[in-house]
């Protein structure tokens, strides 16, 4: 189980356990709950708590890991909090291999830097994207779309044309 | 670096066992046996496949934002349309997740027309897959036999629904509607003549020499490896483990349901086959018992709160009138919290974590999509096999891109 050094909080919202955890300890948690039998990670994502006045959190962006022991089974969600313009946190891709593509999408979304990871590329947007789409502070609604009048293109087209 | 249509090498340079050098060969986006648009750039030593390196992102949507801009009974809509091949199950974990944040629980009837959605669903997917793959593999006359029962089931969607793709059918607090007489009908036909055409679809394949020929010993999973990357549904019980979600942590009643979990001990393409084939004869197995126990009774929650009024009610009370404005203007509110729900898909592990910050939108879902773990597992299968049968490859790992890309 986790040492108490590194239990911040924990409890259990709507039957789902969980635990927040130090984010600079995020490895030391999650190799120690797989070597428990939490061999499975579910999945990881990031929520962003931007202007979130629902709850008290210590940081903007919360990274969360689900694990689940298949053999019993159990699950456990590892909560950690991460700030600051430019976010970071340990990749935890050798630990869980599917964390690979995982991390490249929460860095692809949320803009999230993921060290030590092998090719923290965007996966899902194009390589030319400006911004992190699923922030909360990411414009909607204001995307330019071909043929519009603030397209480029659109704008440089020669009159005669 | 040559260039033809559709197809770009490139040298790298690199000296493979065969005295030539390795090969970078584009494969897709827009190649048909890759089941949507999935881009492979495949480095090749002669015709043997060396590495793959999968590009996705072709079909993102942006379904997660999409969500946060949505009130929470809206984002039904938008679940329908991830994973294209199985709305009602992607309802199904969307609707589960939101009941569960809410401490909500449905009626037994509601319950029961969702496992009946839920395996008619599975079973057209499963259809899609073995027509297509049957296609891609030489069996032509697959896609017309799978296809002719997969329009039935349409047929059955359109009946309970109203629409014969996306159904939005499943919502949180219950289902849209309850089943008419003619649906129980048609269903009860569906079920008693579904076994005769899956002993069909075996006839075509199961013994078929050309089928076995591409698949047996093709795209090898062992049963350590299918675990450590994560991999979940057939291409996981393909490789011999018993691990479905709907005997392993039960959702929706599934406890009360005789079947069996599927699995092939074959680790290959032809097991992830026997694998959907027994699954096919266990929707059938289950769809059997859900009709013979469809219990009577509400199909959604009594709470006006959550869901509208009867239409009846509208015009003798004020209350409900109020109510009905409510819900349609602002939406209902669900506790500040997170929750995570997970339901076993035709493709494996189909999970939604939403989060709530007590409003009417939601702050954060995210749907963990099978397709997408499963498909990191491809460089693992395809290594050291033909560009040939990469084609098996994809075909049996059945990855819904919509589903990756979300």
């Amino acid at each position: 189980m986790i040492a108490d050094d590194l239990v911040l909080e924990k409890g259990v919202t709507a039957r789902d356990q969980w635990v927040t955890v130090p984010a600079e300890r995020i490895r030391e948690v999650l190799s120690g709950l797989k070597a428990d039998g939490y061999r499975l990670l579910v999945f990881l994502t990031c929520v962003d708590h931007l202007i979130d006045a629902s709850r008290e959190f210590p940081a903007r962006f919360e990274i969360v890991y689900q694990l689940r022991d298949m053999d019993k089974p159990v699950e456990i969600r590892v909560r950690t909090f991460i700030g600051g313009d430019s976010p970071r946190i340990d990749s935890v891709h050798d630990i869980f291999p599917p964390a690979n593509w995982e991390e490249r999408e929460t860095y692809d979304m949320f803009g999230i830097v993921f060290t030590g990871h092998p090719g923290l590329t965007r996966i899902l947007m194009p390589d030319d994207w400006v911004g992190h789409p699923l922030r909360r502070d990411f414009p909607v609604g204001g995307e330019v779309v071909e043929f519009s009048e603030e397209h480029q293109i659109w704008q440089t087209a020669p009159d005669e044309a | 670096m040559i260039e033809s249509p559709g197809v770009t090498v490139t040298r790298t340079g690199e000296q493979g066992a065969f005295g030539g050098e390795l090969l970078t060969v584009n494969f897709g986006p827009h190649h048909p046996s890759t089941h949507g648009v999935l881009r492979l750039i495949v480095d090749l030593d002669g015709e043997q496949i060396k590495r793959v390196q999968p590009v996705i992102g072709y079909l993102h949507t942006g379904i997660e934002k999409q969500m946060e801009a949505l009130r929470w009974q809206q984002g039904v809509v938008v679940t329908d349309r991830h994973d294209y091949l199985s709305p009602p199950i992607n309802n199904l974990a969307y609707a589960l997740a939101v009941e569960k944040l809410m401490g909500v629980e449905v009626p037994p009837r509601a319950q029961v027309l969702r496992v009946i959605m839920s395996e008619l669903t599975r079973l057209s997917s499963h259809l899609v897959w073995m027509g297509t793959s049957g296609l891609e593999l030489g069996a032509m006359s697959m896609l017309m036999y799978c296809f002719r029962e997969r329009e039935q089931i349409m047929d059955l969607n359109e009946e309970i629904s109203g629409f014969r793709m996306h159904t939005s059918y499943i919502r949180p607090g219950g289902v849209f509607a309850d089943s008419t007489p003619r649906f129980l009908e048609m269903l009860d036909k569906f079920v008693r003549e579904m076994p005769g055409h899956i002993d069909e679809y075996e006839d075509l394949l199961t013994m078929n020499p050309i089928w076995r020929a591409r698949t047996i010993g093709i795209g090898r999973l062992p049963a350590e490896d299918a675990k450590v990357l994560g991999a979940t549904g057939p291409m996981l019980r393909g490789s011999g483990v018993a691990w479905d979600l709907r005997k392993s942590m039960p959702y929706s009643g599934y406890e009360d349901y005789d079947f069996e979990v599927a699995v092939s001990n074959d680790c290959d393409c032809y097991g992830r086959y026997l694998v959907r084939i027994k699954e096919m004869r266990e929707a059938v197995k289950i769809l059997r018992q859900a009709l013979d126990r469809l219990p009577d009774g509400p199909v959604n929650v009594d709470d006006r709160k959550m869901l509208p009024p009867p239409r009846e009610e509208l015009e003798t009370s004020m209350e409900a009138v109020i109510h009905h404005f409510k819900l349609f203007t602002e939406g209902y509110t669900v506790p500040a919290g997170d929750a995570y729900v997970a339901v076993e898909s035709g493709r494996g592990e189909n999970g939604c974590y939403i989060v709530s910050d007590g409003t009417h939108k939601p702050r954060r879902v995210k749907f963990r999509s099978a397709s997408f773990v499963n498909l990191q597992a491809l460089e693992r299968m395809a290594l050291n096999h033909m560009v040939a049968d990469m084609i098996a490859i994809i075909g049996t790992a059945d990855t819904v891109l919509g589903d990756v890309d979300r």
